[in-house]
């Protein structure tokens, strides 16, 4: 069976016995998942194309409330309650769990608005406010010293990279607990790439994060736990070097060897 | 050999669609010509019509067509975003479906059953209402803004439909609710589809025959007031076109169809090569 | 009341104005739908097919002339009109391409296809009818045809652009001349699509009165002369509808439901077609 690691540090979300079906689906896309993630670090999720990792993870923001005719089962603890509950208030949760997307979406509005936007939908009107931590996200997502001079252009106008690196200043400008990466480096060239791990580096500072990855060597570089998934199941969660070193489960071996996938 | 030909057939089909446009325009023009060299730009500043006197001031006629088009988008955009609002992101899937298809096929209704449906049935009711004879320039605006509703609902639809699930799921994800999410993302990024398709409406509505010319009266007066009854480029020209006994009633009347290919031309144009062009690239 | 609560408030109420209007548009629209086959439905009788028009007041008149006059009609414009749009829409897609000319080809025709009809029956008026001195089936037909040929062109055109390259490749490289690749691999490819794109062209001109109004004109008689003016059931139905009396205004409902049936049927057809062209 999978082998999990009992995480010692405190957790900022536990999933339990985690069951997910689409709609019209006749089998489970995800089985049966437990584990916990561990906070202020970085956990990331691998495995081959089409196992559930984005599933999982858009399970966190509940992201698949907004398609429905889905069904889930199981429990996800957040901020000591199973926020997978109907009365859950989806608007408050996912100013808590952020999320960044396979591609950059940025809002068509300038660059200033689309990281005022979380800010303003929480009611922040205050011009000097919304400047200052307009500014600090921008700069703490290391992208200010390119816009400082335009941003009140439209940010359609960046570059991928920097168009990303906007999307993670518009999640942080909310002051998330979690932020949820998708494969956030898919569409982009390896220099920008190694911007973006950078700055997820730097981000555990602030917030617990899980990344999906299809690339073993960023989860390597960048994670502290890393679950290895296959078929809807979660066959292993180790601490990274041990994972990729000594796996504990044969999948794992033959994934992270290269024998599929 | 037969290479040949065949590309010859299929390029000669090609050019005929530059050629009958054209062509339209030549015959429209010269046709028109004996009317606007009796009244020149009389012909479209004066309102008088009197065929019994061989005057013709197309200005009724004119302003007819661009008030009733006014007005029916006037109530149709309104109702039309809503209903594309409603199709694209508030129905489920099965209501989605039903009453997607349920527009199409409404758009596909000739439009003379709207017309009649107009006269039998709406024309009374704005009678008992306001009194008069029901039939006017507000008769012909609310009828064309049903007629043109369907259409304009499917491609304001398809305009937002064209936004990517990500977009939305942003905002979403930063706590959005669905229509901070429509007024913040869906609008602004379909924007220029948006505009286009409404504007591609107004040029069909403009050169709308059937759904009008049952209840805007046909005469030839610029209406004092929207209960009125008046006319408009199409419907004078449904009206008149077999009545007309002298040659420069029939130049008059060619010289209406000419402004209104214009106008339509030119609004289509600006519908499809400003607004819808810009969408695609987007 | 806190801005979360504020924006959830606006929310509820603008998808409820969303919904009303939907529920709204939707409610005049299935009005007359509803109209039209109630009215549609008890005007309708054997009679209709059997008898031509009659005098008001009399027992025996029926649709027979307009049906027949209808079916020459759209029979004739889609006789001209889809083969000369299906070669413009071919040249388009296999040989114009990304040309100057083949754009301004596509362009214009784009236009034309939300051009007034009432302007095209004026045009084939002035080319037509006023050279012969009268009326006839040939005039409203071509009117029509001239709706018709943009409409069919632009769904081959994006039909034929949907056929993958490959395709075409496979048969050159077979030895065989661009006219039979044309022929026998890209339409066959495209079938369904562009049978879909003739249906909907064939919809769209069946609906159509302005351009018929002084073109094939009307006639209350059973008639297939081609060089004299023609019924259609549209033009019919704007008559009969116009006039005064009871029974005729009853034969105008009878006709608007024929034809909007025939013009859903086809409509519902041709996504069909689409449907399982796409299934496959
Ligand atoms: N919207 C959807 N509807 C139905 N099935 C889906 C949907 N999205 C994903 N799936 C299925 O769920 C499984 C997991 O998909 P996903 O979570 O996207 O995998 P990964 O991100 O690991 O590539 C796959 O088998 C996929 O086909
Ligand atoms: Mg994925």
């Amino acid at each position: 069976m999978a082998s999990i690691i009992d995480i010692k540090e405190e957790c900022a979300l536990q999933v339990r016995d985690f069951e997910f079906t689409y709609k019209g689906a006749t089998s489970p896309s995800l089985k049966k998942v437990s584990m916990p993630i561990a906070k202020h670090s970085i956990t990331a999720l691998i495995g081959p194309s089409g196992c559930g990792k984005t599933t999982l993870l858009r399970a966190f923001n509940r992201m698949h409330d907004l398609y429905p005719g889905n069904t889930y089962a199981g429990e996800i603890e957040f901020e000591g309650r199973n926020i997978l509950t109907p009365k859950e208030d989806l608007i408050h949760l996912r100013t808590k769990i952020g999320m960044i997307f396979q591609k950059p979406t940025a809002f068509p509005m300038s660059i200033f608005d689309n990281v005022a936007y979380g800010m303003r939908l929480q009611g922040i009107k205050n011009k000097t406010e919304l400047n200052d931590r307009v500014e600090k996200a921008l700069k703490d997502a290391a992208i200010w010293k390119e816009v400082s001079d335009r941003l009140k252009h439209d940010a359609n106008g960046l570059s991928g990279g920097q168009q990303q690196r906007l999307c993670i200043a518009r999640a942080i400008a909310v002051e998330p607990d979690v932020l949820l990466f998708d494969e956030p480096t898919s569409a982009l060239d390896p220099i920008s790439t190694q911007g973006i791990e950078k700055l997820v580096i730097e981000l555990k500072e602030r917030v617990s994060i899980i990344i999906v990855t299809h690339n073993m060597q960023q989860a390597a570089r960048v994670s502290d736990y890393t679950g290895f998934m296959y078929l809807g199941e979660l066959i292993e969660l180790g601490q990274t070097e041990e994972l990729f070193v000594t796996p504990k489960e044969k999948l794992t071996q033959e994934y992270i060897t290269g024998k599929f996938g | 050999m037969i290479d040949k030909i065949f590309f010859n057939f299929t390029r000669f089909s090609a050019l005929l669609i530059l050629v009958i446009v054209a062509w339209i325009f030549v015959v429209l023009f010269n046709q028109s010509i004996e009317a606007m060299n009796t009244f020149g730009l009389d012909f479209i500043t004066k309102d008088e019509w009197a065929p019994n006197l061989d005057k013709f001031g197309a200005y009724a006629a004119i302003f007819g067509s661009v008030a009733s088009t006014f007005l029916a988008m006037l109530l149709a955009i309104p109702v039309a975003i809503g209903v594309a609002i409603f199709l694209s992101e508030i129905a489920h899937d099965k209501i989605k479906g039903f009453f997607g298809v349920s527009v199409e096929l409404l758009a596909a209704i000739p439009s003379v059953i709207y017309g009649m449906w107009g006269l039998f049935y709406f024309v009374p009711i704005l009678r008992d209402i306001f009194g008069g004879m029901g039939i006017g320039l507000l008769a012909a605006g609310i009828v064309l803004a049903i007629m043109i509703l369907p259409f304009m609902a499917a491609v304001t639809r398809d305009a937002m439909n064209t936004t990517p699930d990500i977009l939305k799921e942003s905002a979403y994800a930063l706590g959005g609710t669905q229509w901070d999410v429509i007024k913040d993302v869906i609008i602004p990024y379909a924007k220029a589809g948006i505009i286009g398709s409404l504007i591609l409406a107004l040029g069909r509505a403009i050169g709308e025959t059937m759904a009008v010319t049952f209840v805007m009266g046909n005469v030839h007066h610029v209406p004092g007031s929207i209960l009125d009854p008046t006319t408009s480029i199409p419907v004078t020209l449904a009206n008149e076109f077999t009545e007309a006994d002298s040659s420069l009633y029939f130049s008059s009347l060619f010289g209406l169809a000419l402004t209104l290919l214009i106008m339509s031309f030119v609004v289509i144009a600006i519908a499809k090569f400003y607004f819808l062009r810009k969408a695609r690239r987007a | 009341m806190t801005a979360v609560q504020k924006r959830i408030l606006i929310n509820r109420i603008a998808l409820v104005f969303s919904t009303l209007s939907a529920i709204i548009a939707l409610g005049f629209l299935f009005w007359i739908l509803g109209i039209l086959v109630m009215k549609g439905m008890s005007a309708l009788n054997w009679n209709i097919f059997i008898y031509e028009g009659a005098p008001p007041g009399y027992e025996d008149s029926g649709l027979k002339h307009a049906l027949t006059g209808q079916l020459i009609l759209v029979g004739l414009a889609t006789s001209v009109g889809v083969p000369l749009g299906i070669l413009a829409g071919t040249y388009l897609s296999e040989y114009g391409k990304n040309s100057k000319l083949a754009h301004a080809i596509r362009d214009i025709s784009d236009i034309m296809m939300s051009a007034p009809s009432i302007v095209i029956g004026a045009f084939v008026y002035a080319i037509i009818v006023m050279p012969m001195g009268h009326f006839s089936a040939w005039a409203g037909a071509i009117a029509l045809a001239i709706i018709m040929i943009p409409i069919i062109l632009r769904t081959t055109d994006d039909m034929l652009q949907l056929v993958p390259g490959t395709l075409r490749e496979a048969a050159f490289a077979l030895g065989a001349p661009k006219y039979k690749v044309i022929l026998s691999v890209v339409y066959r490819g495209a079938k369904a699509g562009i049978l879909t794109g003739v249906l909907l062209g064939i919809a769209r001109v069946a609906g159509e009165t302005a351009p018929l109004l002084f073109t094939s004109f009307n006639d209350n008689f059973f008639t297939t002369d081609l060089n004299a003016a023609m019924p259609s059931l549209t033009v019919t139905m704007f008559n009969y509808a116009t006039s005064p009396y009871e029974d005729w205004q009853q034969l105008g409902w009878a006709a608007a439901f024929i034809l909007s049936m025939f013009i859903l049927g086809l409509n519902v057809l041709g996504r069909l077609i689409l449907l399982a062209g796409k299934g496959k």
